[in-house]
């Protein structure tokens, strides 16, 4: 394979010998902060880059600065790019690059709220992860911050939420405790009557510390917390986790485990689709088909509990590999449940879009823009339901994606019909590729022994297409090969942003719908 | 239409007239305290905390494991070298208190050969399963035995439990069938099922929901987060902890994440029409006052 180096240097304006691929997939290049809008420029116009995540880390003890981190995704050259630069503890700031790609904008909002490093030009400098309760100078991801401080909380309570003014118009406010059994946020609908004219988010409140909080664990026991990330994606983060860990002690995970991994996250796939198809039937009242996604998904968590020994997938990867083998009757067992499945899911979809009094509410509703979901950068899922042609199996191929063939399926409606049918659609392929996986399984163990020691002061980039969308890790090491620092980036983080543009217009009553529609993870954006 | 008839009259009836019939693949470890040899591999190779070790003095150790804070990874049960730690298939798991979770066992170490021998299987600390039962039984007095109204609070969860509450009102569980229903309302609620850890961005909103709910408000604690603040701990600057940190706390329900069946027996245990059990050898009295069966049936 050649190298990608000098298309990407000759893009970035960079000498070659400024870039250097430590791992396959990842290019790294150190650059003086000042650089960061102008090399963002380049690698969107030239490379077609979308961003993928944006942190700090806190390096003073061992460099004596900050870092301020871009991760790029480079479809077209099937690699990521690393930007890192470092800042001054004297002077806490870096140019933002947020007001050009808005992608940015909630993660130097959280660079700012957890390490004080200010993002220059931002055009909205305000906190995003803190509540208005936190002091000022609460800097919980600094290396100098125990993870068990007491910080005291300020008083007064009251959030200024954006005025709404004129005759007539109103403000909603919903949550954090929501009417049914979801996770807690709270919305700010500004209403005229029943069409809303904006919609505020204010998120954070199931903010848990799990990046620090895997700084304190021993790195083999980093699984268990990355499970726990977003409940529903349990194998996702996992992957992604183990990924970052096994590129860091350079192994090879072994091709049957790299195959039950996909089997794996294609399972986590179906059953969430799955679940959030009878969902939607659920918000706009149809409950004949709600019912019979609810009990295609019990059968299939059921599934899983029988294979795997657990109902919704935790505890089956491994670093190295998998935990436990499907033995032939196990694979037996799954295709004959998949194959009945089938036949099940697709009476599911036909009695719902046959239904004119279900289409009429889910046409035309809650229209996440092509243009708008470009210029947020939203990934995963809900991007392809609104044109948006990105899957990270097939962009970034990770476990056995790469010798497997399969359709990335994409919608142009960007409506909650657009992302139901994109996930009726990714259904389909999952039982194609899992079909394929099963017919192919290779012989061999399912996990590999790691070294008892990760390789000190170095760092590792992880990532797996969960069934919501990209989920990346970010983990560094420290001179004695512990955890120092990881990044999680949850597909929820960059798509809360869409939802707050799909919306505006739509009537109070088709919120619920809308939400579900793109049924991102609270958890896995507050971590 | 006539799709959607002839649809439900081929499927019939999904549900399972005892939800409880389906044994668990893999629940809590169980230790055999008899055959341990206080090697401390199982503390180490427990995640959450779940397992202690303490040497209170010397020529004296103790060893305990939690369900409150197990995450059921089955770690320990793979790194005792004595195969000490088997696995129990018990579903209805299910305490008043976290003490009642616990089991601990102390051994005498000689100081010369550094030998290990069991001396004591520890007692637990504070009211029994039945003394708690009999106490919530009085509390609310057969007012909730009949019907249930919850409202579930997440408080910090990772959304695995609210996964699997959500699934007890599937077709195959549906719990209404006991008189349990969800409701929006903490002023229409009997009972608040609640997950954790406890954040403390979510803390005031947990007291309120709390303060808004009538008398006799039961807390139900759900997962090992809810139940101690899990693989997330407690006492970190994002994460007060367990559910019983911000508000009293009578049913436990440990597990990552509970079963939907788990799910269901806490909330009988709430009503009291169930007592709680732990389901390990060493419980092994009787399931509850009176079996609950579905109404009508």
């Amino acid at each position: 394979m050649t190298s990608v180096i000098p298309t990407v240097s000759a893009a970035l304006g960079v000498p070659d010998s400024a870039i250097h691929e430590r791992r396959q997939g990842e290019l790294s290049l150190e650059t003086d902060a000042t650089a960061l809008p102008r090399l963002a420029d380049r690698a969107v116009v030239g490379l077609h880059a979308k961003l993928a995540s944006l942190f700090g880390s806190d390096e003073r003890q061992a460099i004596g600065h900050f870092l301020v981190h871009h991760v790029w995704s480079l479809p077209g050259l099937r690699t990521f790019l690393h930007i890192a630069a470092p800042i001054d503890p004297a002077t806490p700031a870096y140019p933002s690059i947020a007001a050009k790609y808005p992608a940015a904008n909630w993660f130097e909002r959280e660079v700012m709220d957890f390490f004080g490093l200010v993002p220059e030009g931002h055009p909205n400098p305000a906190r995003v992860a803190l509540h208005d309760d936190w002091p000022e100078g609460a800097w919980m991801l600094r290396k100098d911050v125990p993870d068990d401080r007491v910080v005291p909380r300020l008083p007064g309570d009251f959030h200024p939420f954006r005025p709404v003014t004129g005759e007539g118009v109103f403000q909603v406010p919903v949550g954090p405790v929501h009417a049914g059994i979801i996770e807690p946020g709270h919305f700010r609908f500004g209403v005229a009557g029943e069409p809303i004219l904006y919609l505020q988010l204010r998120l954070f409140y199931v903010h848990k510390g799990t990046e620090k909080r895997f700084e304190r664990l021993p790195w083999r026991h980093g699984l268990f917390l990355a499970e726990s990330i977003s409940g529903d994606t349990a194998v996702g983060h996992a992957l992604a986790h183990a990924h970052a860990i096994e590129r860091l002690a350079d192994v090879i995970v072994p091709p049957r485990a790299r195959a039950l991994r996909v089997v794996l996250l294609e399972l986590e796939r179906i059953y969430n689709h799955t679940a959030d198809i009878g969902a939607i039937a659920t918000d706009v009242a149809f409950t004949v088909p709600a019912s019979q996604a609810q009990a295609l998904r019990e059968g299939l968590v059921r599934l899983q509990d029988a294979l795997f020994g657990s109902r919704l997938l935790r505890g089956t990867i491994a670093l190295g590999g998998v935990k436990h083998d499907l033995p032939p009757s196990g694979l037996e067992a799954l295709r004959a449940h998949l194959h009945a499945f089938e036949r099940q899911f697709d009476d599911l979809i036909t009695v719902l879009i046959d239904a004119g009094t279900f289409t009429d509410r889910v046409d035309g509703t809650g229209i996440l823009t092509n243009q708008a979901a470009r210029d947020l950068g939203i990934v995963g899922m809900a991007a392809r339901a609104s044109g948006v042609d990105a899957d990270w199996r097939r962009d970034h191929p990770h476990d056995a994606y790469e010798g497997l063939r399969f359709e990335v399926p994409v919608e142009n409606g960007g409506d909650v019909r657009a992302r139901l049918m994109i996930r009726a659609r990714e259904v389909e392929q999952s039982l194609v590729i899992l079909r394929q996986v099963l017919d192919a399984m290779p012989d061999s163990p399912v996990i590999v022994r790691l070294p008892d020691q990760l390789p000190g002061r170095t760092s590792a980039l992880g990532w797996a297409e969960a069934w919501r969308g990209p989920c990346t890790h970010w983990v560094a090491t420290n001179e004695r090969g512990e955890i120092a620092r990881v990044k999680i980036t949850d597909p929820s983080f960059l798509n809360w942003p869409g939802l707050v543009h799909a919306v505006p217009g739509n009537i109070v009553p088709d919120f619920p719908v809308i939400n579900k529609s793109f049924n991102l993870s609270y958890s896995g954006n507050d971590r | 239409m006539f799709r959607i008839l002839s649809n439900s009259l081929k499927t019939g009836v999904l549900t399972e007239a005892d939800p409880f019939g389906r044994q668990a693949s893999f629940g809590f470890p169980v230790m055999d305290f008899s055959r341990c040899t206080a090697c401390d591999d199982c503390v180490r190779s427990c995640p959450t905390g779940a397992i202690q070790t303490a040497t209170p003095h010397e020529g004296w150790k103790t060893i305990s494991l939690s369900y409150a804070s197990c995450i059921q990874c089955r770690e320990c049960v793979a790194a005792c070298p004595e195969h000490a730690i088997s696995v129990s298939t018990a579903i209805e798991v299910a305490a008043y208190s976290r003490e009642q979770l616990a089991r601990s066992a102390s051994f005498d170490i000689d100081p010369s050969t550094g030998r290990v021998t069991l001396a004591e299987i520890g007692e637990q600390a504070g009211p029994s399963l039945a003394e708690s039962a009999a106490r919530l039984r009085e509390r609310i007095r057969g007012q909730l035995s009949r019907s249930l109204h919850v409202r579930q609070v997440d408080a910090g969860s990772c959304n695995a439990c609210e996964l699997e509450i959500a699934a007890t009102t599937n077709p195959l569980y549906d719990l209404e069938r006991f008189g349990i229903h969800f409701v929006a309302s903490p002023r229409h609620a009997d009972v608040m099922l609640v997950t954790g850890p406890v954040t403390r961005n979510m803390e005031i909103a947990l007291k309120r929901t709390y303060d808004a709910a009538p008398d006799p408000r039961v807390v139900v604690a759900v997962g090992a987060c809810g139940c101690s603040g899990g693989i997330f701990s407690e006492g970190t600057y994002a994460a007060v902890g367990g559910v019983d940190r911000v508000v009293p706390v009578d049913v436990y329900i440990p597990g990552c994440p509970p079963r939907p069946q788990a799910i269901l027996n806490g909330l009988l245990v709430a009503m009291g029409v169930r007592e709680a059990r732990l389901g390990t050898p060493d419980d092994r009295h009787a399931h509850g006052v009176e079996a609950a069966r579905p109404e009508g049936r």
